[in-house]
């Protein structure tokens, strides 16, 4: 029925498909970080992805460092979500917070987390040296349908990041603290009326996001190295996701990482994985021109 | 009871309270006269913790509660319920009102309050899961009453509950302040003007310029040339 080449074809695409999905759940992960920061805080942190690297060496070091093999991937996520949460906490506590009681905190605050992801990238690179890093896969080996190979890496990638997003958005919905956010986020004033905290919201939202992106760093990096400088263009990527699908929607985050994850997948194969960043940024100036809120933003 | 003495407040360069000193008694309803600007609602936001910055004491009972959080304020049954609502905008009616319980104080009588304040507002009741920033004026405002409920306060500052309202609803806001106050609630209440509310009110203050120009009963309100004059324009 079908020649030898368009089978060939055929399972390749399923294979961009398997990527596409796999990276796009973690672009969706950094993305509803990233939203969550902004739609709370309205602070944007330019370090995003340097904790995305901090997630991703935590790991190495626990695992290749020192050799961790009791529980494997299990202890490391036990050990590091928790460590990230708190680096998280304490940023927004002790170093955004104070810049908060000005008038023009904004711009402090994205001077001060751009100083900061500079000191980190360094500090990575002077702790762990510019030699790429990688983790082991969480789980080898390989599921067959059929004809169609899946990894149980890209499984294991996609189940978890879903999970996460999943668990994180059944907490905003279902818990008191994820109602308190999403308060602040929709009436700060009113949140502080109610007798919300609202300091320890920031605090928490931050450390959230900080665990979810440090989470999205451990995944990823079993497919790709760990690069101590390449913070920066990981938190352009996630921002252009967020941007892409609304600043502050939670909802358009996870669309755009998904369509992003799968664009890349396709111009990679297409043209070459040179060509991915290029199409990002003409999508990026597409949708500033036809529709600047984004995919499911509310617009100014 | 609550005691303001020698309050002053700060809005950026702006000193907006002068000195002013009050006093509340358990289960009264003081009413703050005064024209719109002269510092009412920033005497309510400094008693619930929610003004930029004051000095001088406000004292429950016996505790200080200049310096202190509002969520500590919150839970020491104190709560403000704003001219502007300050409502949350895309959760459901019951979702804010969940949100107006969120304080320890009020925690384990959640539901008890709920089926209260249904009662009082059945309207919202109907509206359970309409979100609030669908809701008429009239509504929105009743919900923010009810959220303010909610809180299991024993005191609530309510800044200028019949603004913007139709008669009929004005009417109706000031009998639920009433039932609520015969119920036990101790309110302190500011409006711009006279008429209505002066039926409920147990003692008046009138707030000029950031003073307190006037404090009587409302008899000895009624009857002042001065008030007449600002607030009747007789």
């Amino acid at each position: 029925m079908f020649d030898e080449n368009t089978i060939l074809v055929f399972y390749e695409i399923t294979d961009i498909i398997i990527a596409g999905l796999s990276n796009g759940s973690v672009y969706a992960l950094m993305a509803i970080g990233m939203t969550l920061v902004y739609g709370v805080t309205k602070a944007f942190n330019f370090a995003y992805g340097d904790f995305f690297n901090m997630g991703g060496y935590f790991a190495w070091i626990l695992i290749v460092g020192i050799g961790l093999e009791f529980g494997g991937y299990i202890t490391v996520f036990l050990i590091v979500l928790p460590l990230l949460f708190a680096v998280g906490y304490g940023l927004e506590t002790f170093m955004i917070a104070p810049l908060r009681k000005r008038p023009d905190w904004e711009n402090r605050v994205m001077m001060l987390t751009l100083g900061l992801a500079l000191f980190l990238s360094n500090l990575y690179m002077v702790l762990f040296g510019s030699r790429l890093k990688s983790l082991p896969p969480i789980l080898e080996g390989i599921l067959e349908i059929g004809q169609i190979v899946f990894s149980y890496q890209d499984i294991m990638i996609f189940v978890m990041s879903l999970g996460g997003i999943l668990l994180f958005g059944w907490m905003l919905n279902n818990t008191r603290t994820g109602m308190a956010v999403r308060a602040v986020a929709q009436n700060p004033e009113g949140a502080k009326i109610v007798g919300i905290n609202i300091k320890r919201i920031f605090a928490s939202t931050f450390a959230i996001s900080t665990v979810m992106v440090g989470f999205g760093g451990i995944l990823l990096s079993q497919k790709m190295f760990i690069n101590p400088t390449s913070g920066g263009a990981i938190m352009i990527k996630a921002w252009v996701i967020t941007a892409f699908g609304g600043m502050g929607s939670i909802r358009g985050g996870l669309y755009a990482a998904f369509i992003i994850g799968m664009m890349e997948a396709f111009v990679g194969w297409i043209f070459g994985m040179s060509y991915t960043i290029i199409a990002l940024f003409v999508l990026l100036l597409a949708t500033l021109i036809i529709r600047p809120q984004g995919l499911m933003g509310k617009g100014a | 009871m609550i005691k303001v003495s020698g309050l002053n407040a700060f809005y950026g360069q702006f000193h907006v309270l002068k000195d002013v000193s009050m006093t509340v008694e358990k289960n009264g309803v003081v009413v703050v006269l005064g024209p719109n600007g002269h510092g009412k609602s920033t005497l309510l936001k400094s008693i619930c913790g929610l003004a930029e910055r004051i000095t001088g004491n406000i004292l429950l009972n016996d505790t200080e509660l200049t310096g202190l959080s509002s969520e500590k304020i919150v839970d020491l049954g104190v709560t403000y319920i704003a001219e502007t609502r300050e409502l949350f905008p895309n959760m459901t009616v019951l979702e804010n009102l969940k949100l107006g319980a969120y304080c320890r104080r009020a925690r384990p009588f959640e539901a008890e309050n709920l089926e209260k304040v249904f009662d009082l507002f059945p309207r919202l009741a109907d509206r359970k899961s309409q979100t609030a920033s669908t809701m008429s004026g009239g509504e929105a405002k009743m919900l923010a009453i009810a959220r303010g409920l909610m809180s299991n306060a024993d005191f609530l500052a309510i800044d200028e509950p019949s603004l913007g309202l139709q008669p009929n609803l004005r009417t109706e806001v000031f009998n639920t302040i009433k039932t609520i106050n015969e119920q036990g609630m101790t309110i302190l209440l500011v409006e711009q003007n006279i008429p209505r509310i002066a039926e409920l009110a147990s003692h008046i203050y009138v707030l000029e310029e950031g003073k307190i120009t006037f404090e009587g009963s409302k008899d000895d309100a009624v009857s002042n040339d001065h008030l007449k004059e600002i607030f009747l324009g007789m």
